[in-house]
């Protein structure tokens, strides 16, 4: 029975040395001047799948790319409404330059003096890293337009950039990209400036160069790091070894562990801005502007899949950031959406930002019921109750959808109430009438309106998802049959069609209302395109094709306004949600951009060392007494044992 | 015994081919490389994307024959699948690009730095629990215990982890919530919790268990001539009973083994622990099909080597059995 006690023993002495703080320790722990050394810590949701920035196009990847590449251009941290784009390794923002027969082209100029990070991949200077000039441009373009490389803008950009599908074209017959030919479409002026040379007109193309894909990449490293085996030492790829420019670096990668990033000391492209920030926020950001960023050392990702340990480790103090999850929401929002007083204690700052992005129903209009009537659809989308279902699955904090266009997008109109959107029952009533439908019954046969929703129905929210659309068809009298597919099922109907309303989202790659139109557009419908809902219209394809390529002046305001009635009134759809993220900073760690679409932000953040030191301490004081109970019960217990054995002869 | 060896050896070979057959059809015919290919792109891929992630990985070969002229007529999806799979050539990850192969010997640690020492306590205090309850038999110390096994094996284990997270981590602040750091002794600090949890879900079922075994054991005759002999209950159960009692055991033990190495999805990925545990699973959400084909082909062979060390394990010990 003593054989309890070595046990008790090795916990007390691993008890002793240990605590609860989950991280590794810093890099260091004061700077050279002896300050404390600057350390973020965030939770993040998964290993990025590469760190290749022409090849990443998820969220989890940008998010690290952003820090260690930066492009040419940047969105602005603090404007939102509307979003605006500015410098970043760009001396200042390209010239439109309009050329005879209608083609166009951009004039870019880098900034001088950047450079890549250091890395063994730059042999001729002994590792230091070498300044970024316009050929590294023109490279990037070539590896966008390699079949190797895998570049997902591709199929986008080789319809603007000249030049760019002959390129992919020839690689794929020959095999390989002949990277010492130059691309017609990217012209190398000089050392920091070059052309970029368009087919056609596509001002949105701007916004590709505030992403990762346009980051320049050294060649050196690409052929570097090539992941095979060199003097007995085997070289990781080049996605997983990032050598950009940004304001850090990839200092450690352990797979499923964490992802350190350390600050660039040579980081010269961009300062804090020097205004942009909303009135109130004036007292906090005046000192910072145009000062030299990064403000931290290093910055540590523990990657934590689960979150639950992703909201303890936030709870406890160990991270400086935190999503607020459904299965928090409750503890940490009050009804009146506000922190809770227990959190408000902590000195947390909750944030709420609206995404550019907006979640709907499509109808299939080649679809013989749907979608050759309009007025059942107009009926449908008048009659479902958009509040109810945001209390219901979003805790009321998303925003419900009037346009297709979400806030703070180019067009957005703030005060637009779709007339088909109002939760106006007698309306959809009276619409159903109209549409050979009283009552859901056909006007004819008098036989019972069925149709059919396809959803990808795999867990318990999905399914109550998808009762709350029969009960809001239901409210029509139209017998809703939920048609429950896996996610590639799904997929597989969204490319043939096979569908006659279907769940769609769309999150933009850049906020212009391109983005979003072009969703409706009959050219760009699927198979091919993202037009799922085959969409058809001539008038709405002449106004958009009008307003594709212009500036943001009133003029293409007014065009926005009238794609914004066309499709209004052709109902193609059931408009539901815009999302609004909800997070919390700690109090030591409080947020600086608002812009959900500035990957890179870390550069602006900061972190007081000393308060959160002092609130760790506080929050996270070891209690030993239990164990010295449970010791003792073990104890009385084998002590009982022993005595009760010797008592009865069992 | 070599006999019985080889011929266990050879059952094995029919079920090995099923299962590389059957990893084909589900991953090849079942589900197409297509939707995989959109899977891994995304929504937004185009069909000139998609063609392209299938033919830089070879997924837009033939089915069964190559019939392109310049081509062998065996350079098909099929014939390539099952010489990967005999030759142990796993791949590279569809969705990283890693060699398959590096990524589970760099998994295998993390998990085994969990199981072992999880199965090695829970195995201890199974047998030192179980024989305590044995020893204190019929009292209501006995009756207690037992209760409480039952109750810790109808507690699904996410319930161990989130109490032992919340009581051990955040109230009493003893050891941290999740992490792994691969540093010498620093890394004990990350798997107390977990190792803790691990053992506790296990242990009600074990101790009920070996408690039944030892029982059984107790009322044999071998005990009452022990006891005759004036040998201590003490030294009757800990020395005959545990003995004789260890042949049923270790059966139920041995084919457990070979698992370890797979770790634990749940445990591992809610503490952070960069095993194998989540690999098949991860590799499912992403559509990695090749690391879903090559865990669920070692996934099989470690299954079958498994059985085939209990069965050794039982004829070692059983001399029937090899002759059968």
């Amino acid at each position: 029975m003593t054989s309890y006690f070595p046990l008790f023993l090795c916990a007390l002495l691993f008890l002793s040395g240990c605590g609860n703080n989950p991280h590794p320790p810093p890099l260091h722990e004061t700077r050279p001047d002896g300050t404390p050394w600057r350390v973020s810590y965030r939770g993040f949701p998964d290993d990025p799948r590469t760190l290749d920035p022409q090849v990443s196009y998820d969220t989890t990847g940008h998010a690290i790319i952003s820090s260690i590449y930066e492009s040419p251009l940047q969105y602005h941290p603090f404007k939102t409404d509307p979003y605006e784009l500015m410098p970043c390794l760009l001396d200042e923002m390209p010239q439109r330059i309009k050329e005879n027969g209608g083609r166009e082209t951009y004039l870019f100029k880098l900034k001088k003096g950047l450079t890549f990070h250091d890395d063994p991949c730059f042999v001729a200077s002994g590792g230091v890293g070498r300044e970024v000039t316009a050929e590294d441009m023109a490279y990037v373009f070539k590896r966008i337009g390699d079949p190797k490389v895998e570049c997902p803008i591709l199929s986008t950009l080789q319809d603007y950039v000249v030049g760019l599908k002959e390129a992919y074209e020839e690689a794929r017959k020959t095999g390989t990209f002949d990277y010492s030919k130059p691309m017609p479409g990217i012209e190398v002026i000089d050392r920091y400036s070059f052309r970029l040379r368009m087919i056609k007109p596509y001002p949105q193309i701007l916004y590709w160069f505030a992403m990762p894909f346009t980051a320049p990449v050294p060649r050196e490293a690409v052929e570097y790091y090539d992941g095979k085996i060199h003097k007995r030492v085997q070289r990781e790829q080049f996605k997983f070894h990032p050598v950009g420019t940004g304001a850090f670096r990839l200092a450690e990668w352990r797979r499923k562990g964490l992802i350190r990033l350390a600050r660039f000391d040579r980081y010269n492209a961009t300062t804090f801005p020097t205004g942009g920030w909303p009135a109130a926020d004036d007292v906090r950001f005046r000192p910072m502007a145009g000062k030299p960023i990064p403000f931290l050392d290093e910055i540590q990702l523990p990657i934590i899949r689960e979150s639950i340990p992703a909201w303890l480790l936030f709870r406890q103090g160990y991270t400086d950031r935190s999503g607020v999850g459904k299965d928090i929401f409750n503890t940490v929002i009050s009804m009146s959406q506000e922190l809770t007083p227990e959190y408000r204690a902590r000195g947390i700052e909750l944030y709420k930002d609206p995404e550019p992005s907006t979640y709907f129903l499509i109808f299939n209009m080649e679809d013989p019921v749907v979608g050759k009537n309009r007025k059942l659809r107009q009926a449908i989308s008048s009659a479902f109750d958009e509040e109810l279902a945001n209390s219901i699955f979003h805790n009321d904090t998303y925003l419900n959808a009037q346009q297709l266009l979400p806030p703070g997008v180019f067009g957005h109109q703030p005060k637009f109430q779709n007339p088909f959107k109002q939760h106006d029952l007698a309306l959809a009533r009276k619409l159903m009438i109209e549409a050979g439908y009283p009552e859901g019954r056909d006007a004819r046969s008098g036989k019972q309106l069925e149709l059919a929703l396809d959803a990808t129905v795999d867990d318990p929210e999905s399914r109550q998802h998808a009762e709350f659309y029969r009960s809001q068809f239901e409210t029509l009298g139209i017998k809703l049959k939920i048609v429950e597919n896996t996610w590639s099922r799904q997929q597989e109907k969204f490319d043939t069609g096979h569908f006659q309303i279907i769940g769609y989202g769309w999150q933009a790659d850049y906020p212009d209302p391109e983005n979003f139109f072009f969703l409706f557009y009959s050219r760009n419908a699927a198979p091919q395109g993202n037009n799922y809902a085959r969409y058809a219209n001539p008038e709405f394809d002449g106004v958009f094709e009008q307003m594709r390529t212009m500036d943001d002046t009133p003029e293409r305001l007014n065009l926005i306004y009238k794609l914004n009635d066309i499709i209004t009134e052709d109902c193609p759809w059931v408009l539901e949600v815009h999302p609004v993220l909800f997070s919390l900073n700690q109090v030591w760690a409080p947020r600086v951009s608002s812009n959900p679409l500035l990957a890179g932000g870390s550069k602006y953040t900061n972190v007081d060392v000393e308060l959160r030191n002092r609130k760790l301490l506080e929050w996270n004081r070891p209690i030993l007494w239990p164990l010295w109970l449970a010791l003792g019960a073990v104890v009385v217990a084998v002590g009982f044992g022993i005595r009760w054995n010797r008592r009865h002869d069992v | 015994m070599f006999n019985y060896f080889l011929r266990r050896l050879l059952y094995a070979v029919p079920v090995v081919f099923g299962v590389m057959l059957l990893t084909f059809v589900l991953f090849f015919m079942v589900q197409s490389p297509r939707m995989m290919a959109k899977r891994n792109l995304g929504p937004k891929a185009t069909p000139q994307a998609v063609e392209n992630w299938l033919h830089n990985r070879g997924y837009d070969k033939p089915l069964f024959f190559n019939t392109s002229p310049g081509k062998s007529w065996y350079d098909s999806l099929f014939f390539n699948h099952m010489r990967s799979l005999i030759m142990f050539d796993l791949g590279d990850s569809d969705s990283t690009g890693e060699r398959v192969s590096t990524k589970f010997k760099k998994g295998a640690v993390p998990s085994l730095l969990i199981t072992v020492p999880a199965f090695v306590l829970g195995l201890y205090l199974s047998l030192v629990t179980s024989l305590f309850l044995a020893f204190v038999r019929k009292s209501k110390l006995d009756v207690g215990g037992v209760i409480a096994c039952v109750v810790l094996m109808s507690v699904p284990i996410m319930v161990y982890v989130i109490v032992g997270q919340w009581l051990i981590a955040v109230q009493l602040s003893w050891l941290p919530a999740f992490g792994f750091t691969p540093s010498g002794l620093t890394t004990a600090k990350f798997l107390m919790l977990p190792v803790l949890v691990y053992v506790c879900a296990g242990l009600g079922g074990d101790v009920r268990l070996f408690r039944a075994i030892f029982l059984e054991e107790v009322h044999q005759d071998y005990v009452r001539t022990a006891q005759a002999k004036g040998a201590s209950h003490g030294r009757v159960l800990f020395v005959h009973v545990l003995k004789n009692g260890m042949i049923a055991l270790i059966t139920l033990v041995v084919a457990s083994l070979p698992f370890l190495i797979m770790g634990s999805l749940v445990i591992e990925n809610f503490f952070g622990i960069p095993g194998l545990g989540s690999l098949t699973l991860d590799a499912t959400r992403t559509s990695d099909f090749a690391v879903m084909r090559a865990s669920v082909y070692l996934g099989s062979l470690l299954y079958l080597f498994g059985l085939l060390l209990t069965d050794l394990c039982y004829a070692s010990v059983d001399p029937r059995i090899r002759f059968k």
